[in-house]
């Protein structure tokens, strides 16, 4: 070998010397030039794909040369890459290059040529290269075919971010060809009159169907595109990780990025490979693998996980020790044992991972908000005492484990709950108490908080009470209140005693807690303070007492202003002399009453300090309601006793009244206000909250005023809104009141006695039958102007006649149609003695009838029984009695006497006769007598009276009235 | 020919699956025997005319999802990517007699059934996820084959034609995915502009 060395380098020497002095002498090419050079054209990866050979190779010669090979577009001229390819030739070798043109490859003619050189590195001097081949062209332009446009590359997958080239070959010669990327014209540079070039840079993914590259020409349809598939990058995967948790199975993860998937590609693939064993898998699953364990022991894993796509190869290894990547399974089976009521036991198992190993496992115990953790050693059970726990009380308890030799990771947490069982209480409840006396005897109120769950320790079932009397005379009470009262009401049959109150659950009796009640009741006479509230709450502070406490208590109300008032209370150390009393339930606006105790050590309570205040103070929200009174004409009062000052959302600190006028002046004790609506006003102050009266004096008569009292605070005054109104009275009102009202009083009281002797009056003034005796005007006319002018006598008047008439058949029809179905009333005026001489006769109207017989309207044709007795007449003064009795007798008569032979007839002494004749009618009283009416009795002086006929005494009826004279 | 697409030569192997499947069916001689897989339909040329009419009503809404799906330059540029401009469609002459129509189209269903099926291959692959496009390319793929066998049956029953000479596109199989994309577009335009005549002429 060694002899072949020295051979082979002498040869080099020799054929060097040689090859010089040829080229200084002959220039004869070298004999090892690259022959039978072939350019193939590989469209679909766009490459120029080239072989030859070297002749003149001795067999079983071998010689390193370098080839350099030169690329050329377009023109052999324009040379656009140069590269020299070092390889070691052999005897009858067929040599190959592949070079991947970034220009789509049929988008220009491309040239290659290329010469050799011995390659001689390790020699000085300069390399001598054989000289050149021809130029070989590549061009597959001439194969595109006819159509007019061409766009390559077709369906190039590239990768995200990477830089392509795009070309166009048109055949026919457009220059006015436009290209678009989805739709975006991309500007290019022309590559020679038919092939424009467009450079695209850092492409983005858009869409896994690829996007769409088209061009068109200017003229013609001939729309010609291409899709280029941009992938994503292929990742390297990340956190790639292997273990076990049975020894059996490894199961190895890993993050595989995004996914790289494409029409022309598949998603990428992972394979796993170990190089100790030399297996290889497949893994299907994109971020995970599993990985059968030898049976035989091998602890060392080399593992290398390839992703691959059709672009890109990534790999990550790793490597590790079997026994320091266990992660065992989580642990199960977890019970607890001997459970009291501070202690517990809790048990588990856990799956075995061979018998040389132990596993550490980790308790972790929740309860009452805390967590504390303990560290275990397993080997397949565990087991752990939790001590120091509380009654009553529900624990979260959970354990996971890892492999106690080499810690790679924990397992899952297995967790389980249990609860202590309970214990008798361990606290006094504290518990506060409200003394009152009804009917001489002293009932306790007794309040307590229920106990928090750490100190009940269980469910408390009883509060139990013992009223011990102080004085012995009485024996001692015991109560059962049952949960979950939260007090009660105790009539005590003496004042001074002790109370203790426990509370109990299932278990046990909890510490008492000791009241006294006292019959004193305490000093209620201390001055009440105020106390401005925070956000923090009411400071109270107090003074420290002399005597020996042993503790302090505040009380308060939470609802003030409701009869439930939610007593309140807070136990204090008999070192503290103040406080913060706090509450969610303190609301601005409200006065909350605070009473300070201090407790001896009789654990008797008396009222040290009393407080009062608001959280918040707001301003008066309503005004008092005011009565006004005392109303004169320069003044008038304002009263709002019934104003609470206790129950306002502030401290009251006085009282501002406004008073509105036209004038607008203000007198002194008071000052001139601008209300917000611009009204000026004048303002009257009143300091004291308790004065809840005000006299507005020095009015004016007869004006108009508006006035408002509103409370002010320390943080504003009550609202401006309802002004009452008043009208100051007339100066001169109350005289003229004075002597109006009594004369007012008089005159109703006239008129009261009028009305009530109303009869009396009409009798005497206006009777509605006037008396003549009683008339006094007559006694006067007849006193003082005629001294013959007497009162008619009624017997002196002619009275009306009845007549029974024959009625002639002829003019029965006549008197049918004239008669009226309304009944006419007649009036006669009973006389004994008739056709009595002539004398002075004086009638009266009588209205009532007068009103009837024209409310006829017709002819008063009534039957009339005849010889009607006077005193019968007498009672027909009634209409009704009238009615009844006519009826009754006309249907007698109408039995006695033959219808249409006679007839009643009234005749009027009045009414003139028809028929001049007056002898005849009683000569023949049958003979029915024509329509008459009624008319009014008049007074008829005597002088006009002729006298009756004495011939004719028949004539009931005359016609005496004088054209000139009438009487009503 | 072409080479046949996968997804017609199966398609193919159904219609025709008698001796001489798979390759041109020249026009039977009027006295050879025709028989046919199933009994005619006694009211087949009603039905041929719903089936007509039902591939018209969904030519129009197929065409837009297609096309609609090839994403830009598709949508904007149909007259120039999606014309009618398919040279070797088979013709058909309305006022021709009933047994030239039937023949006629005979030879346009099985052109159509044929291309339907390439389309159909590459949609898959080109938008996996447009599958209302898919959906509508199998419906109208199903009823282009039951077209085909009763048109079969009227030409064998009535005229006692068996075989029918038949051409079919460009399999596009080996087509660049703009083109396979373009010239489905095409065929779909070609076949919303024909169905339409030849629903009008039945």
């Amino acid at each position: 070998m060694a002899l072949f060395s020295v051979s082979q380098t002498a040869f080099l020497l020799a054929f060097l010397s040689l090859r010089t002095y040829q080229s200084e002498g002959l220039s004869e090419p070298l004999p090892w030039a690259p022959e039978s050079l072939k350019v193939s054209v590989n469209t679909t990866c766009q490459c120029l794909h080239l072989q030859w050979t070297v002749h003149n190779l001795a067999h079983h010669q071998e010689f390193r040369m370098v080839f350099q090979i030169e690329i050329s577009r377009i023109k052999t001229s324009n040379v656009i890459w140069v590269e020299n390819y070092t390889t070691t030739v052999k005897w009858n070798q067929v040599l190959h290059w592949s070079w991947e043109s970034k220009l789509p490859l049929e988008c220009a003619k491309h040239f290659i040529r290329m010469r050799s050189a011995v390659d001689a590195a390790k020699t000085p001097g300069p390399r001598v290269w054989s000289s050149w081949s021809s130029w070989e062209e590549a061009d597959v332009q001439n194969s595109l075919g006819q159509d007019p446009l061409f766009i390559f590359p077709k369906d190039k997958l590239v990768e995200e971010g990477s830089n392509v080239t795009i070309c166009y070959v048109s055949k026919s010669h457009q220059n006015n060809i436009s290209c678009y990327l989805e739709g975006v014209r991309m500007q290019g540079e022309q590559l020679d009159p038919n092939v424009s070039v467009f450079n695209l840079n850092h492409v983005a993914f858009i869409r896994e169907t690829g996007t769409n590259i088209y061009c068109k020409p200017g003229q013609g349809d001939g729309i010609k595109g291409t899709v280029l598939f941009v992938s994503k990058v292929l990742q390297e995967p990340k956190d790639f990780s292997c273990e076990t948790q049975d020894f059996m199975t490894l199961n190895c993860t890993w993050d595989p990025g995004s996914d790289t998937g494409l029409l022309k590609q598949l998603s990428q693939s992972y394979t796993l490979f170990e190089s100790f064993s030399g297996k290889k898998t497949l893994c299907k699953p994109k971020s995970w693998c599993l990985w059968q364990v030898a049976p035989e022991s091998q602890d060392m894993y080399n593992f290398t996980l390839t992703a691959e796509n059709y672009l890109r190869k990534r790999s990550v290894h790793l490597l590790f020790n079997l026994t320091h990547r266990v992660h065992p399974m989580a642990p199960f089976n977890i019970l607890f044992k001997n459970v009291s009521a501070t202690s517990a036991t809790m048990t588990w198992k856990v799956h075995s991972i061979g018998k040389y190993y132990t596993l550490l496992c980790q308790v972790e115990l929740y309860g009452e908000g805390k967590v504390t953790q303990h560290n275990v050693s397993v080997k397949v059970d565990g087991a752990h005492l939790f001590s120091g726990l509380e009654p009553d009380t529900e624990y979260l308890a959970q354990v996971r484990c890892a492999n106690g030799d080499y810690f790679w990771k924990w397992s899952e947490w297995t967790h389980q709950n249990f609860t202590t069982a309970e214990a008798a209480p361990s606290e006094a409840p504290d518990v506060w108490r409200n003394v009152k006396t009804v009917q001489g005897r002293c009932v306790v109120t007794l309040f307590w908080k229920p106990l928090s769950k750490p100190q009940a320790h269980g469910k408390i079932l009883f509060y139990n009470i013992v009223i011990e009397y102080l004085d012995r005379t009485s024996v001692s009470e015991v109560l059962s209140i049952p949960a979950p009262a939260s007090g009660t009401e105790l009539p005590l049959n003496q004042c001074s005693s002790q109370i203790r109150i426990t509370a109990s659950n299932s278990v046990g009796t909890s510490p008492a807690s000791v009241l006294v009640v006292s019959r004193e009741p305490g000093n209620e006479e201390v001055e009440e303070e105020r106390v401005k509230g925070t956000e923090d709450g009411f400071p109270l502070s107090w003074n420290p007492q002399p005597r020996h406490v042993t503790g302090y208590l505040v009380e308060w109300c939470e609802q003030p202003r409701d009869p439930p008032c939610d007593l309140q209370w807070k136990n204090l150390g008999p070192n503290v002399t103040s406080t913060v009393v706090s509450s969610d339930a303190f609301r601005p606006g409200v006065r909350y009453n605070f009473r300070i105790y201090g407790i001896s050590t009789e654990r008797v309570p008396y009222l040290l300090a009393r407080k009062t205040g608001y959280s918040q103070e707001l301003a008066p929200s309503d005004n008092p309601q005011v009565v006004m009174t005392n109303l004169t004409s320069h003044s008038f009062t304002l009263s709002w006793k019934n104003y609470s000052t206790e129950s306002q959302t502030s401290f009251i600190q006085g009282y501002h009244v406004y008073l509105k006028s036209k004038a607008g002046r203000c007198h002194s004790g008071s000052e001139k206000a601008v209300l917000s609506d611009d009204v000026v006003c004048c303002k009257y102050k009143i300091d004291n909250p308790e004065q809840k009266t005000f006299v507005v004096e020095n009015l004016q008569p007869e004006s108009f005023y508006e006035f408002l009292v509103t409370p002010y605070t320390s943080v504003g005054e009550g609202p401006h809104d309802a002004f009452a109104k008043v009208t100051t009275p007339d100066e001169y009102s109350p005289t003229l009141i004075r002597i109006l009202l009594p004369t007012v009083f008089c005159i109703l009281l006239i008129m009261i006695t009028c009305y009530l002797k109303s009869q009396w009056m009409k009798e005497k003034c206006y009777p509605d039958i006037p008396d003549p005796y009683k008339s006094s005007v007559l006694s006067l006319i007849k006193s003082k102007e005629n001294p013959h002018l007497t009162i008619m006598n009624i017997k002196d008047c002619v009275p009306d006649s009845i007549e029974v008439l024959n009625k002639q058949e002829g003019t029965r029809k006549s008197l049918t149609e004239t008669e009226s179905t309304k009944p006419t009333y007649l009036y006669l005026l009973p006389t004994e003695k008739r056709y009595s001489s002539p004398g002075p006769c004086i009638c009266f109207e009588n209205f009532t009838y007068n009103q009837a017989a024209s409310d006829s309207a017709s002819c008063g044709h009534v039957p009339v029984p005849p010889k009607a007795p006077p005193s019968q007449l007498g009672l027909l003064t009634s209409p009704e009695n009238l009615l009844k009795a006519l009826e009754k007798n006309y249907m007698n008569s109408l039995g006695e006497i033959p219808a249409g032979e006679t007839s009643l007839n009234y005749v009027s002494q009045l009414a003139s006769p028809m028929s001049g004749d007056m002898s005849n009618l009683p000569t023949n009283p049958p003979e029915p007598a024509l329509c008459s009416e009624y008319k009014m009795q008049m007074a008829i002086p005597l002088g006009l009276a002729s006298p009756p006929s004495s011939g004719s005494s028949s004539l009931s009826s005359i016609t005496l009235l004088d054209e000139g004279e009438h009487y009503h | 020919m072409k080479v046949l697409a996968a997804g017609v030569v199966p398609l193919l192997l159904v219609l025709h699956w008698k001796h001489g499947a798979g390759t041109p069916l020249p026009i039977t001689p009027v006295n050879a025997t025709c028989a046919t897989r199933h009994p005619c339909h006694s009211n087949l040329m009603n039905q041929i005319r719903n089936q007509l009419a039902q591939l018209n009503g969904s030519a129009n809404a197929l065409f837009i999802l297609y096309y609609t799906a090839q994403g830009e330059p598709f949508p904007n540029n149909l007259d120039k990517l999606c014309g009618p401009n398919v040279t070797d469609f088979p013709p058909f002459h309305a006022n021709g007699t009933e047994k030239t129509r039937l023949v006629e189209l005979y030879r346009i269903i099985a052109y159509l059934g044929a291309s339907l099926g390439n389309i159909t291959r590459d949609q898959k692959v080109l938008n996996p996820n447009a599958l209302s496009l898919h959906s509508k390319l199998n419906a109208t793929a199903d009823i282009l084959r039951g077209l085909l066998s009763n048109v079969l049956c009227r030409l064998c029953n009535k005229y006692h034609v068996a075989h029918v000479d038949v051409a079919y596109g460009p399999d596009t199989s080996g087509k660049d995915v703009f083109q396979k994309k373009k010239l489905g577009c095409q065929l779909l335009g070609k076949y919303k502009q024909v169905i339409a005549v030849v629903a009008q002429a039945f």
